[in-house]
């Protein structure tokens, strides 16, 4: 009876673990783009100017760079996760208790390398070393990063990557609270 | 035979002016005669964009696209939209196409997502020479506009007396002297065009609407951006010189200086950085000491890291901050050791530890024996308000002046770069007449307890 009763309970656990792990992974997924990112007002411009940017899919090739390939670091899995909740959670808090209209958005992209990670440039540009030697300029600009001559950031150099005018859209879109 | 020979004739009639008409066409195309440079396609590493800047700038700005043409960036494909291209909400960015005449060019040639700046700041550079702008923003130079910010007597200079206070005029000094070195903050129209008070200017601490502080064209001008010009001493010079830090009149006074006029023209001046030793040179000029990696030492763009002594201020000390805007900026004791490191490279230890001796005896001499009495006698005299409010018109203020801004620094710099004219005719004989001087009207004003007429 009690063998029956374990190999039951191990199998009740591992559906459990398995629709649980399902369930994550869904809702990891479906949080980490613009669809879910910019349902709140704040983001509204972030996301016009991601929509018209090559990372937003504005490109021949149909393929797009969702929100948290750029904006959580892909170092290990565990910081991943992390840092999701965390950002996540200060975001829902910030959109019901913030004033809205008073945060400085031009003096937070001054901050840009607190937003955007490394990693995640390079989980998507793999061979972004080995690319660079290809085109003479790329290879020049590229050199002192892939030495470590240079504490520059990807989005150092590239500013404006993956919302093209992103200036222009928060002058022009209201994102304060209705 | 006859006949023949006829026809030789006959044909050579009309060959002879033929061949003199090439040859003649031959002769006026030359090398930098900017009137024959009209057409340039160029299909190699420049994207499409660049492609057409440069087609139709080849016939408006001759002289940019042919500084260009010659400068590393075209050879490694690296053209004008490369550098001048912002974001539309840039503050400088301006349509390309409303920039243009529309009856005289070609609208269509860029697009109209395309936005331009005029100004090119040090961010730019730096997303390819980000090591070299790192370097420089931890330099001396950093603060070049920076640290006459909150100088007021400075800034009373120019508009009061030299600008006379004339109420649109008083700053023409400032535009055409102090920014063209120092630099500016530069403001921008209501169409995002600098304006004429701050631009153009050349100066080295221009600090750019997005903040970034510098000016790499400074040494490398445009559009050549070249490092053999940033190693010759012209490209200091354009700056350093003159009555209050004459250093390229010091170099030029000095052996290596010597050298370099008798002996520079057969220098290799395009080496790559790091590997520029002697050989390429039989001697040093402001760059190679420091700036270049000579022997052991690795290449900087922070112009203070070989220094010992602060050489401009009122009084000479050693260097001992990592505050970038502190005048003390440095760490001398180590700075000494790499620029003699420098000095090895071409001279045994014995003449390296000599001519620091010396140096540093003449610097030590003028703070002691100038520049503490003198400020003890000007504190004096201010104390018991017998100094005049302008000081532009007290002898004794003008001579003070003179005494740490002028003479003092020639003594200084003279002795530490081996220029012995600066530092004895042009350094310490004036000083001793400024310092007697000095004494003069104050023990005078002391006496009669009134500023002499």
């Amino acid at each position: 009876m009690s063998l029956v009763r374990l190999i039951v309970g191990v199998g009740l656990v591992g559906v459990f673990v398995a629709v649980s792990w399902v369930a994550v992974a869904a809702m990891v997924k479906q949080t980490g783009g613009e669809e879910f990112c910019a349902s709140c007002h704040t983001m509204k411009p972030m996301a016009a100017a991601y929509r018209d940017d090559v990372h937003g899919g504005k490109n021949t090739w149909g393929i797009r760079a969702e929100c948290v390939d750029c904006h959580l670091p892909h170092n290990n899995p565990v910081n991943y996760l992390y840092r999701k909740a965390v950002t996540g959670m200060h975001d829902v808090w910030a959109e019901f208790t913030y004033d809205l209209d008073s945060i400085d958005w031009e003096a937070m992209r001054e901050r840009r390398e607190h937003y955007v990670y490394d990693s995640g440039c390079l989980h998507c540009h793999t061979k972004l070393e080995a690319a660079s030697e290809i085109n003479n300029k790329t290879f020049v600009a590229h050199k002192p990063y892939f030495l470590g001559a240079t504490k520059e950031q990807c989005a150092s150099c590239h500013k404006y990557v993956g919302h093209k005018n992103l200036g222009e859209k928060l002058s022009s879109i209201q994102v304060g609270k209705e | 035979m006859r006949v023949s020979g006829r026809i030789l004739l006959f044909v050579s009639f009309f060959l002879v002016p033929l061949t003199a008409n090439s040859a003649e066409e031959e002769r006026t195309e030359s090398v930098g005669d900017l009137s024959q440079a009209r057409s340039i396609v160029i299909d190699r590493a420049l994207t499409e964009q660049g492609k057409k800047c440069v087609s139709c700038h080849v016939d408006l700005n001759p002289g940019i696209i042919n500084g260009w043409k010659q400068s590393r960036h075209a050879h490694v494909g690296v053209s004008c939209i490369d550098c001048h291209q912002v974001e539309k909400g840039s503050p400088t960015a301006m349509s390309h196409e409303d920039l243009i005449d529309k009856d005289k060019h070609d609208a269509s040639m860029i697009d109209k997502d395309v936005f331009v700046s005029v100004l090119v700041p040090p961010t730019v550079c730096g997303r390819c020479h980000s090591v070299e702008k790192e370097q420089f923003e931890n330099s001396g130079h950093f603060r070049a506009y920076r640290q006459i910010i909150p100088k007021d007597s400075l800034h009373a200079l120019v508009h009061r007396y030299e600008g006379q206070d004339h109420p649109e005029l008083s700053n023409a000094s400032n535009e055409t002297g102090c920014m063209q070195c120092h630099g500016t903050k530069i403001e921008l129209d209501e169409k995002g065009r600098p304006t004429p008070e701050t631009w153009p200017n050349a100066g080295m601490g221009n600090i750019y609407p997005d903040d970034s502080t510098g000016n790499c064209s400074t040494c490398h001008t445009r559009h050549k951006f070249s490092i053999a010009e940033a190693r010759r001493p012209a490209a200091c010079a354009s700056c350093h010189l003159g009555p209050d830090h004459p250093n390229i009149e010091i170099f030029e006074n000095s052996k290596h200086g010597h050298i370099y006029q008798a002996e520079g023209e057969s220098w290799n001046w395009d080496t790559a950085p790091d590997a520029w030793e002697p050989g390429d040179y039989t001697g040093p000029t402001c760059a190679t000491c420091h700036m270049t990696g000579i022997g052991e030492l690795k290449t900087t763009h922070n112009i203070t890291e070989r220094l010992y002594w602060n050489l401009w201020a009122k009084e000479s000390k050693v260097r001992n901050s990592t505050d970038v805007l502190s005048p003390l900026l440095g760490n001398g004791k180590e700075g000494r050791k790499l620029m003699k490191q420098v000095c090895l490279s071409c001279h045994s230890k014995l003449h390296t530890d000599g001519f620091f001796a010396q140096g540093d005896k003449a610097v030590m001499l003028y703070n002691v024996a100038y520049w503490a009495p003198a400020k003890k006698m000007h504190d004096d005299l201010k104390q018991k308000g017998l100094l005049k409010e302008n000081p532009w018109s007290d002898e004794f203020q003008i001579t003070f002046y003179h005494l740490w801004h002028h003479e003092g620094r020639r003594a200084r710099q003279g002795a530490m770069m081996g220029g012995p004219d600066y530092a004895h005719w042009h350094g310490f004989f004036e000083l001793q007449q400024d310092i007697y001087r000095l004494k003069d009207i104050y023990n005078k004003r002391l006496a009669s307890g009134k500023i002499e007429d």
